[in-house]
């Protein structure tokens, strides 16, 4: 397999890519107003404040939106065509893109029940979502 | 009551196609060219030079730098930006404002892209923080193929009535002699072409081009003094989702809808005032959003809308991408539309004219369903 597209380990994402190797889910939460947010980011985009903790999320969300990749637009993703990309609306608000396991599955609906899965690739572990009953 | 503080009195484009050893720069100047030619004025009037840096313009920001000194200008007001398919109806309504503002007398608009010798693939990766090539999500594509599965979804849209968007410009494509793509397709074509990201088929996605498009914007009173039939501008609107995932709704691009109340408000019109109208059309389902967010249709019923082409076509309910549009003309990211609005409204669309024309709607969008603007154009 070609390169993998790996995260890029900063001050800022390095807690969320700790955090799945020990089966978590974290995201940023406002100190100030308690705004959970994802994308991760240096400060907080409602109130602009910089405290931030770490919680970890339930993991479960559902589908808001659902693509099937059949075109090649990397390397490192050409031998898993057709993959699915999905939209996640995380249970406690924040939303993520991610793909539902296994990555080939195509029979993905809108609002179905996922919960998140630690997927070893490379030398990091990426969350991704299965469906859930 | 419309604004009417300026008007556009001259528009030029390349040619539209394939075109090996050009730059975006060489297409821009043949684009300028025309267009001062079709205003009938002489260079030395433009006092404005405001311009979107091409794919393949390695100038960036500083592209009306470049262009300027190319084309031996030293205007008054001069920069460029970048908003991706809304660059367009933004540079107008900048345009009209510094004239109104007595700032610059008559303003070049102007972009070229050599965007299909040039390789762009307009397929990179979004993301903040952590790039979402980490999850396979890549390319503009994705980005409205994300839009059209979950109003395909929620309200029952089909693959076929994107389709008919796709089948219905191509059909006005075929009699615009401007067009790159002419040969008509139908449903079954469509539905056969190849899958790029399901739900969003080859025939739903926009083709790329080299070419160059230069618009001219004055106050209506000098715009009557020179060739062609001046056309106003009633109204504009720009608005944004500059975040992404934080909107709860960011894939519906709420902003869509307010750029175009916006226009419509300063023009003192409303969707059923729309004649024609040209609508940013990078992907089908960008047709359907835009006739909610216009107004021409309740959320969710876009779909049953174009069902069948006929309320679209050229004589239908509300004709729209009368020449062809993104999908067919040539993909200009947008400044074609304008083009063919002005055409519309100086009723020189030929075959293709909608008959007694007098009000078009304009719209652009751009990036990862962040910008958008609308033009409210009158005869």
């Amino acid at each position: 397999m070609s390169e993998l597209i790996e995260p890029v380990i900063t001050d800022i994402n390095r807690p969320f890519w700790e955090g799945t190797r020990v089966g978590e889910l974290r995201v940023q939460k406002c100190l100030a107003c308690g705004h959970l947010r994802y994308p991760l980011a240096p400060w907080c985009p409602v109130c602009l404040d910089e405290n931030t903790e770490w919680i970890a999320l339930s993991g479960r969300g559902t589908i808001l939106s659902r693509l099937i990749f059949h075109q090649s637009y990397h390397p490192a993703w050409k031998e898993r065509l057709p993959y699915n990309v999905v939209l996640v609306q995380l249970e406690e608000g924040p939303r993520m893109f991610s793909n539902v396991l296994p990555l080939s599955s195509q029979d993905i609906e809108v609002d179905m029940p996922v919960k998140v899965a630690f997927d070893p690739e490379g030398d990091f572990v990426i969350p991704r979502f299965k469906r859930i009953e | 009551m419309s604004w009417d503080k300026a008007a556009i009195t001259g528009v030029g484009t390349s040619r539209m196609g394939t075109f090996p050893g050009e730059t975006s720069n060489s297409l821009a100047k043949e684009a300028f060219v025309n267009a001062i030619r079709d205003a009938g004025i002489p260079k030395d009037e433009i006092d404005g030079l405001i311009t979107m840096p091409g794919t393949t313009s390695p100038e960036g920001a500083k592209h009306y730098l470049a262009l300027g000194e190319l084309l031996g200008i030293n205007p008054r007001i001069a920069w460029s930006i970048s908003m991706g398919g809304a660059t367009v109806g933004t540079l107008i309504s900048q345009a009209a404002l510094a004239i109104d503002a007595g700032m610059a007398k008559t303003v070049a608009v102007v972009f070229g892209d050599a965007a299909k010798t040039g390789g762009s693939r307009f397929g990179a990766a979004a993301g903040d923080g952590d790039s979402w090539g980490i999850w396979g999500m890549f390319g503009n594509a994705a980005n409205s193929a994300l839009v059209a599965s979950r109003h395909m979804d929620v309200y029952g849209t089909t693959s076929e009535q994107l389709g008919w968007v796709g089948v219905t410009t191509r059909k006005h494509a075929a009699l615009n002699p401007n067009a790159i793509m002419r040969e008509p397709y139908t449903i079954e074509d469509h539905q056969n072409s190849r899958m790029i990201v399901d739900p969003l088929h080859l025939l739903d996605c926009c083709i790329i081009s080299d070419g160059a498009v230069c618009i001219i914007v004055t106050s209506p009173e000098r715009a009557r003094d020179n060739a062609t039939h001046p056309v106003r501008i009633m109204g504009m609107g720009q608005a944004n989702t500059l975040q992404k995932l934080e909107r709860d709704d960011w894939w519906y691009m709420p902003h869509q809808k307010e750029a175009i109340s916006d226009a419509y408000r300063m023009a003192g019109v409303g969707p059923k005032d729309i004649d024609v109208a040209q609508l940013y059309d990078n992907f089908t389902i960008s047709v359907l959003m835009w006739l909610e967010h216009g107004g021409f249709v309740k959320p969710g019923e876009s779909g049953p809308f174009v069902e069948g082409g006929e309320r679209i076509s050229i004589g239908g309910e509300l004709p729209i991408n009368t020449s062809g549009g993104n999908l067919s003309e040539s993909y200009m990211q947008g400044w074609l539309h304008v083009v063919e609005g002005v055409r519309q409204m100086r009723h020189e669309g030929g075959p293709r004219q909608v008959k007694d024309a007098e009000v078009t709607l304009v719209t652009g969008r751009g990036f990862t369903l962040n910008t958008s603007a609308a033009l409210v154009l009158g005869r």
